[in-house]
C-alpha cells in the first residue's frame, strides 16, 4: 500500500517559494491534478479531496512473479511507475530479499541506500534500497515502511557498499541498523544531537550546544 | 595502547588533517601505520556539509537548480543535468531535441574540463608539476565557452527543467570546432609527458588495484569501474538524452590499479571529443523549451534517474508529493560511494600510495559532504 | 635497445622536451591584472542593476516582485506604492543583497519587462558588510570601484 502523503500535508513553503516563475514565452501548461493551488485552497471550503497517491500501476514480470512465489506474504505489492519497477516489502524480509536478489537475479550491485520521513503516517519512515543489476540491465527499488524506533537489520552483510550509505542514514534519520559494524555519525561531528532530515527539525536549527562548545559562538548559529 | 610501553609498540596513528595539499579538499584521513606502510585507514567526512538535501526540501524546483552545481562543483554541468533529467522524469515531459543535442555538447566539454582538472592535480601529487598548468590552461578554454554560453564558468546553472534557457550564441558551433581541433594533441601532449615516463608508472603501476568484483561489492562506478576491466558506462546501458544517437567507445583495462584508471580517462576525453564532433554537426532546429507551466509542480510519485557523471554514476532520488517543492531530494553522489574503498585500496600500501589513490578515486569532497 | 633507453633516460627527456618547447614565450597565458582588465562575456552574471528608460529617465521596473519570489536566497525586497493619477504601482525601494546572492540569474530571467539585469560588472568588493547591501541607487548607478594606476 504506497500510501503516500496527501499534497497539503507539506509543511508551508514560505511566500516567496510559492511559485516558479519561468522564463517567459512558455505555455502555461496544467499542473497536477491533485493539488490546487494553495491561496485557492484556503479559500474554498470545498469537500475535503481524499489524498492524493502516486498513479503506479501493477509490475507483472517473470521476476516479479519469482519474487512473490519466494516470499509471498513477505512482498505487499509490486508495483511500477514512469517506467521505474519497484516492490514494497516487509521490514523482515528486506534481507532475505536482498539477499535472493544478488545471489539467484544476479542484482550485485547496491546503487542507494536512503530514507523518506512521513511524519503523520504511523510508520513514520520510508527505507529505500535501489539495486541495479549488470547482466540484466535492470534497475529495481526495494521500499519498506518503519516505524520509529525500529532497527532494521543491516545490508552490510550481502553488499558493502551498504556501510558508509547506512551511516549517512543513520545520521540523518535516526534510524538504527541492527548489526552495523560501525555505525556512527558520518557527516555531521560526532557529538551533535538531532537527526537533521526529519521533518521536524526545522532547516535554520542547529545543534546549539555543540555550537556553542566547539565553535565559540554564544548564540549557537 | 595503554599496557604497552611507547618503545614497544609499532603502530602509530597518523592524521592526514583536512587541511592538506593533496587530499583534495577538506578530507581527514586517519591512517594507522607500521613505518612507512599502512595497516587501516579512517575516513572522516563531513567538514563541507552543507545539508543540500534539506534545502532541497525548502526550495522549489526551479530554485533548487543552482545549488546542484555546487556540489560537485568542478563539473557542474553534469549535476545539472542530472536534477533536470529527474524532474523532467516526474513531470513526463519530452525535451526538444536542439535541447538535447546542446545538453550532450556541453556535458561532454564539461566531462573534458573535470578529467583535465583531475590529470593537473593528480599529477602535482605525485610531484609532476608541469601537467598542471598545461591542464588549466586548456580548461580555460572550455570554461570560456561555458561563460559565452550561460554567464558563468564554474557554477553554471546551464540547463532548466524541461530545455535551456539561452539560445546557443552565435559562433557556438565555430568554438566547439575549434576546441576540437585544437584540444586534441593536447592530449598526446599530456601522453607524451607522462605515459611512458619511468617515474610515472612507477609510481602509479601496481598500486591500489581494486579489481572487478570488489568493485561490485563496493558500489564502484565511473572510471575505477572500467579500468578494472567492466565495460558498463551508463550512457550506453540506459541512454538518456539522445546519447543513443552518437557513437563512441568505452574504454576498459585489465588490471584496475591506478595507472589503468589513468589510461581509461585519457581515453574518456578522446572519446568526449568525438562525441562532441558529431554532435556539434547534427544540431537539429527548433524550441529549446518542453512544455513546461510556469509553475512546476509534479504528479504525486518518485522518480531514480541516474547519469554518467565524470565521477561515477551520479544519481537523484526525487520524491513528490504533489506541491511545489520537492518532498524529498537525495542525490547519490558517486565521491561518496567510490571513497568507501579507499580503505580496500590502500591496504598494505605506503603513505605516498594513499596521496596517489585519492588522486585516482576523483573525489571531490562538495559531492561527498553535500 | 631497451637498456640503452633507460640507461639515457629517453622517457624523462622526452618529457622535458615538452616543456621546453612551452617555454616559447607566445605561449604565455597570464593575465597581467588589473594592468589589463579581463574581457568577460556577454552573457555573464556580474552585478546586478536595474535599468533605466533611456528616453525618460525613468526607472523600467513595474514592481510586479517575480524576481523576489524567484530568488532561492529570498534577498530581493521590492516596496512600492500605488500612483492614484495613473493607477499603476510605483517603484519605491528595491533592496539587494550582495553579499548572499549566488549570481544563478533566476531573477533576471524572470523580470518581465528586462529591468533587472546582470551585468559585465565582477569588482564589487566594499569594506563593510552593509555595503554589501545595495539600495536602488547603487542598483541603477553600479558599483564604482576604485581605479587604480599600475
Amino acid at each position: 500500500m504506497a500510501d503516500e502523503q496527501k499534497p497539503g500535508g507539506s509543511e508551508a513553503p514560505p511566500p516567496s517559494g510559492s511559485e516558479a516563475p519561468k522564463p517567459p514565452a512558455k505555455p502555461a501548461a496544467d499542473a497536477a491534478k491533485a493539488a490546487p493551488p494553495k491561496p485557492a485552497a484556503a479559500a474554498h471550503p470545498a469537500p475535503p479531496k481524499p489524498p492524493a497517491t502516486m498513479a503506479a500501476t501493477p509490475w507483472d514480470s517473470d521476476l516479479a512473479r519469482e519474487l512473490k512465489t519466494h516470499f509471498g506474504e513477505g512482498i505487499t505489492e509490486t508495483s511500477t511507475y514512469l517506467g521505474q519497477n519497484f516492490l514494497v516489502a516487509k521490514p523482515d524480509s528486506v534481507i532475505p530479499i536482498l539477499e535472493y536478489l544478488k545471489l539467484e537475479a544476479d542484482f550485485d550491485y547496491l546503487v542507494d541506500v536512503t530514507a523518506v520521513d512521513w511524519p503523520k503516517r504511523a510508520e513514520r519512515f520510508d527505507l529505500v534500497y535501489i539495486l541495479y543489476s549488470f547482466s540484466r540491465n535492470e534497475r529495481i527499488r526495494i521500499k519498506t515502511f518503519i516505524p520509529e524506533g525500529f532497527k532494521p537489520e543491516t545490508a552490510t552483510g550481502v553488499h558493502l557498499t551498504a556501510n558508509w550509505l547506512e551511516r549517512e542514514v543513520y545520521d540523518m534519520f535516526g534510524i538504527e541498523f541492527a548489526g552495523h559494524p560501525d555505525l556512527r555519525r558520518i557527516l555531521l561531528p560526532e557529538e551533535w544531537q538531532g537527526f537533521p532530515l526529519r521533518k521536524d527539525y526545522s532547516i535554520l536549527k542547529q545543534d546549539d550546544r555543540w555550537v556553542q562548545e566547539n565553535l565559540g559562538i554564544p548564540s549557537g548559529q | 595502547m595503554s599496557d604497552t610501553t611507547f618503545l614497544d609498540s609499532t603502530e602509530l596513528v597518523l592524521n592526514m588533517g583536512p587541511q592538506h595539499p593533496s587530499t583534495h579538499g577538506v578530507l581527514r584521513v586517519i591512517l594507522k601505520l607500521d613505518g612507512e606502510k599502512v595497516l587501516g585507514t579512517d575516513c572522516v567526512i563531513g567538514y563541507l556539509h552543507r545539508g543540500v538535501e534539506k534545502i532541497g526540501e525548502n526550495r522549489t524546483y526551479a530554485q533548487f537548480n543552482p545549488y546542484v552545481d555546487r556540489m560537485d562543483y568542478v563539473a557542474a554541468i553534469s549535476n545539472g543535468l542530472g536534477y533536470c533529467l529527474a524532474v523532467e522524469k516526474l513531470l513526463n515531459v519530452e525535451v526538444p531535441a536542439r535541447a538535447q543535442c546542446v545538453r550532450v555538447i556541453l556535458t561532454e566539454l564539461n566531462r573534458i574540463a573535470s578529467h583535465l582538472l583531475w590529470l593537473g592535480t593528480h599529477a602535482l601529487d605525485i610531484g609532476a608539476i608541469t601537467p598542471v598548468f598545461y591542464c588549466l590552461r586548456e580548461r580555460e578554454e572550455a570554461l570560456k565557452i561555458f561563460e559565452k554560453y550561460c554567464g558563468a564558468r564554474l557554477t553554471t546553472h546551464a540547463f532548466r527543467i524541461g530545455g535551456l534557457q539561452y539560445e546557443t550564441y552565435d559562433g557556438f558551433e565555430q568554438d566547439i570546432r575549434d576546441f576540437n581541433k585544437w584540444f586534441l594533441p593536447k592530449v598526446d601532449e599530456y601522453e607524451e609527458l607522462l605515459t611512458n615516463n619511468r617515474i610515472w608508472v612507477g609510481r602509479l603501476k601496481g598500486v591500489g588495484v581494486l579489481n572487478a568484483d570488489e568493485c561490485k561489492e563496493y558500489g564502484v562506478t565511473g572510471p575505477v569501474l572500467r579500468a578494472a576491466g567492466v565495460k558498463w558506462d551508463i550512457r550506453k546501458a540506459l541512454p538518456y538524452s539522445g546519447y543513443e544517437k552518437y557513437e563512441f567507445e568505452i574504454p576498459t583495462r585489465e588490471n584496475g590499479d591506478t595507472y589503468d584508471r589513468y589510461i581509461v580517462r585519457m581515453q574518456e576525453m578522446r572519446q568526449s571529443v568525438r562525441i562532441m564532433a558529431q554532435a556539434v554537426e547534427a544540431i537539429p532546429e527548433g524550441p529549446i523549451m518542453g512544455k513546461v507551466g510556469k509553475v512546476i509542480k509534479p504528479p504525486v510519485g518518485e522518480a531514480y534517474v541516474s547519469i554518467e557523471a565524470p565521477k561515477g554514476e551520479l544519481g537523484y532520488y526525487v520524491v513528490s508529493d504533489g506541491s511545489t517543492q520537492p518532498y524529498r531530494m537525495r542525490v547519490r553522489p558517486p565521491s561518496f560511494v567510490n571513497l568507501q574503498a579507499l580503505d580496500r585500496m590502500v591496504a598494505g600500501g605506503l603513505i605516498a600510495d594513499v596521496v596517489a589513490i585519492i588522486g585516482t578515486l576523483d573525489i571531490v569532497l562538495g559531492e561527498v559532504d553535500r | 635497445m631497451n637498456l640503452l633507453k633507460k640507461v639515457f633516460l629517453v622517457d624523462l627527456f622526452q618529457g622535458l622536451w615538452v616543456t621546453f618547447r612551452n617555454q616559447n614565450p607566445k605561449y604565455i597565458y597570464t593575465e597581467q591584472y588589473p594592468a589589463e582588465r579581463p574581457k568577460v562575456a556577454e552573457r555573464y552574471r556580474g552585478a546586478p542593476r536595474l535599468n533605466i528608460n533611456p528616453d525618460n529617465g525613468e526607472t523600467l521596473c513595474i514592481a510586479c516582485n517575480l524576481c523576489a519570489l524567484a530568488c532561492p536566497e529570498t534577498l530581493i525586497v521590492v516596496t512600492s506604492e500605488r500612483n492614484e493619477t495613473t493607477k499603476r504601482k510605483e517603484l519605491t525601494t528595491f533592496t539587494y543583497d550582495t553579499s548572499r546572492c549566488m549570481f544563478c540569474g533566476l531573477c533576471e530571467d524572470a523580470c518581465p519587462v528586462d529591468a533587472l539585469e546582470l551585468t559585465q560588472d565582477f569588482e564589487m568588493a566594499t569594506y563593510t558588510r552593509e555595503g554589501q547591501i545595495w539600495d536602488r541607487q547603487t542598483l541603477e548607478e553600479g558599483p564604482k570601484p576604485t581605479q587604480y594606476k599600475c
